[in-house]
């Protein structure tokens, strides 16, 4: 009995200070902004956080940089009011009547509720302002003539908030605010049409973007998510792997870093009710099945080169040494015979930071020529999905950076005397 | 504070969560027969037992551990593999400068216990992720095929 009041007074003590902390419109707009994962865009890498200058190659089209969203009055968003604020994520119009380009996701955010977006800029104005202006923007003609988005918005823009579908679920219709509103995840696992709009018959069939492979997350169940488990999906979200799924990386890995780890366990099961019941989609590369036979004689250059450059962290198997990011069963990304992202993570390295610290690959384009890159990629292809990888030389060139040391082959009488 | 089971004792250390293993075994517990190498699970030299198997405990933060128990060098010829490669290591005097080598013995003993007869190819699989700047490979390679005829 004197536990019993002990624990209740305790209780009573504990909840009203815990509701303030997440009540204050500061503190649900920090959860907001995690939500958006404003971060992650508006930062360069090492830079002020929130102070933009991060650069967005379109290809064909030009060059775009970030905003500063920091509340610095000259650099920043100081100046805004509410209704300018409310306008320019529901609108995609700054201050002053400047149009965005849709880089900045306002035909997602146009479905966010006014408090939302107020609370948003409650939790940027509490920010230290940095002033900074990030590069100009660097379009081509006729892009660079911004009052054509007025056209683009007219047809693609609904300026429609959020509505509820009363015929689901409390925690469906809190999954799609999520996923449509504030995740914004059509932007990149949409595909779009020739006026870079998504294309809302194919939503989350899968994108390609910024040389990434934005998978299909449709419910389909070879290409997409449907043959994920509850649970394999709620822990890739919240921690960017899953047993039998192999883990995220590239801007995958940090939109799960900047945000969705920051989410609440319910939040996280919402959005999963909802995704789960994204019509299903055929396109893209077929997911890996849990049982895979791998290739039967696998190419000994590359069983060779895989041990001597992945499996200290991999393990020859790929399951894994000890961290449970570097388990390779499973992904999407090792079933890809076309081998995307996995140039991109052989070229460029992923990261992502976790509970456990940083988990992390580095580039391997400094120490392996494009030849030997292609074999470990095409073996990798092979053993973990049983397919046979089509990954070039060729690609791994083009995916280099234009400063990358690059190592040469060994003269062909050297390669004959393995 | 984590309870950590280090060579069949438990040890209690107040460390902050995410410490690597290696930190907590060298600078915590003076535990330094497991060696630092490169820092970024690229070398090998820190190889110790977790639950069996061979990990980096450079990169393995204290709070990835749980109950699972761990062996270092300092006990590794505790059991009837290590023993056996601690003397076919002396054996075959493999080692030169010796840096890397308590990591090889770590390696080399977790390859014999899961593929007690290892043929070549298994050997410079298991243990292509512990480099030598000697070069002992071929010694290496010779004294895990004695450890796993003896």
């Amino acid at each position: 009995m004197l536990r019993g009041l002990l624990l209740a007074s305790t209780l009573l003590l504990a909840i009203p200070l815990a509701a303030r902390a997440d009540d204050s419109i500061v503190g649900k707009g920090e959860y907001l902004v995690r939500a958006a994962d404003c971060v992650s865009c508006h930062t360069v890498p090492g830079g002020h956080l929130f102070a933009g200058g991060r650069a967005f190659v379109l290809p064909g089209m030009g060059t775009l940089y970030s905003s500063n969203i920091t509340p610095d009055p000259k650099t920043g968003i100081g100046g805004y009011n509410d209704d300018d604020w409310v306008r320019m994520l529901w609108t995609g119009v700054a201050r002053g009547g400047k149009h965005l380009y849709p880089a900045m996701p306002y035909a997602s955010y146009t479905k966010l509720s006014r408090d939302d977006a107020l609370a948003i800029k409650a939790y940027l104005f509490t920010l230290k302002p940095i002033e900074y202006t990030p590069p100009a923007n660097a379009m081509k003609f006729p892009f660079n003539q911004r009052w054509g988005m007025v056209a683009w918005n007219l047809i693609n823009v609904s300026d429609k908030r959020f509505e509820p579908d009363t015929t689901k679920s409390a925690a469906w219709n809190r999954g799609a605010y999520l996923v449509e509103a504030l995740g914004h995840c059509g932007e990149c696992h949409t595909p779009r049409n020739f006026m870079q709009a998504l294309k809302s018959d194919k939503a989350y069939a899968g994108a390609k973007q910024q040389g990434w492979l934005a998978y299909n997350i449709s419910g389909d169940k070879n290409a997409g998510i449907g043959g994920w488990t509850d649970a394999q999906l709620a822990e890739y979200l919240s921690t960017g792997k899953a047993p039998g799924r192999g883990p995220a990386s590239g801007p995958m890995a940090e939109a799960v870093e900047y945000s969705l780890r920051y989410l609440t366990k319910d939040d996280v099961a919402a959005m999963v009710t909802y995704l789960r019941d994204r019509p299903a989609q055929p396109d893209g590369p077929p997911a890996v099945p849990a049982t895979v036979a791998a290739a039967a004689a696998p190419d000994p250059m590359g069983a060779h080169l895989f041990n001597q450059a992945c499996a200290g962290c991999h393990l020859p198997t790929g399951a894994g040494r000890q961290s449970p990011w570097a388990a390779l069963g499973g992904a999407h990304t090792a079933g890809d015979v076309t081998g995307t992202n996995l140039v991109q993570v052989l070229a460029h390295g992923t990261q992502i930071e976790t509970d456990q610290g940083l988990m992390f690959m580095h580039s391997f384009t400094g120490g392996y020529t494009d030849r030997e890159l292609s074999f470990i990629a095409n073996y990798t292809i092979g053993q973990m999905s049983g397919r046979q990888g089509q990954v070039t030389p060729q690609q791994i060139g083009a995916a280099r950076g234009p400063d990358d040391h690059k190592p040469t082959d060994p003269p062909p009488q050297v390669v004959g005397m393995r | 504070m984590f309870s950590l089971s280090i060579n069949g004792q438990t040890q209690q250390v107040d460390v902050p969560a995410d410490m690597p293993l290696l930190w907590v075994l060298r600078d915590v517990l003076g535990m330094t027969g497991t060696k630092f190498g490169c820092g970024i699970a690229q070398c090998g030299a820190c190889t110790v037992h977790l639950g069996g198997a061979a990990v980096r405990s450079c990169l393995l933060p204290v709070s990835g551990i749980g109950d699972q128990p761990i062996v270092t060098i300092e006990a590794v010829g505790d059991s009837p593999t290590g023993a056996k490669v601690q003397h076919a290591w002396l054996d075959k005097e493999v080692v030169q400068c010796g840096y890397c080598q308590s990591g090889q013995i770590m390696s080399a003993t977790a390859l014999l216990n899961q593929t007690p007869k290892p043929t070549d190819a298994d050997i410079d699989s298991a243990m292509s992720g512990n480099i030598c700047r000697c070069g002992t490979y071929v010694r290496i390679r010779e004294a895990i095929h004695a450890a796993a005829s003896a």
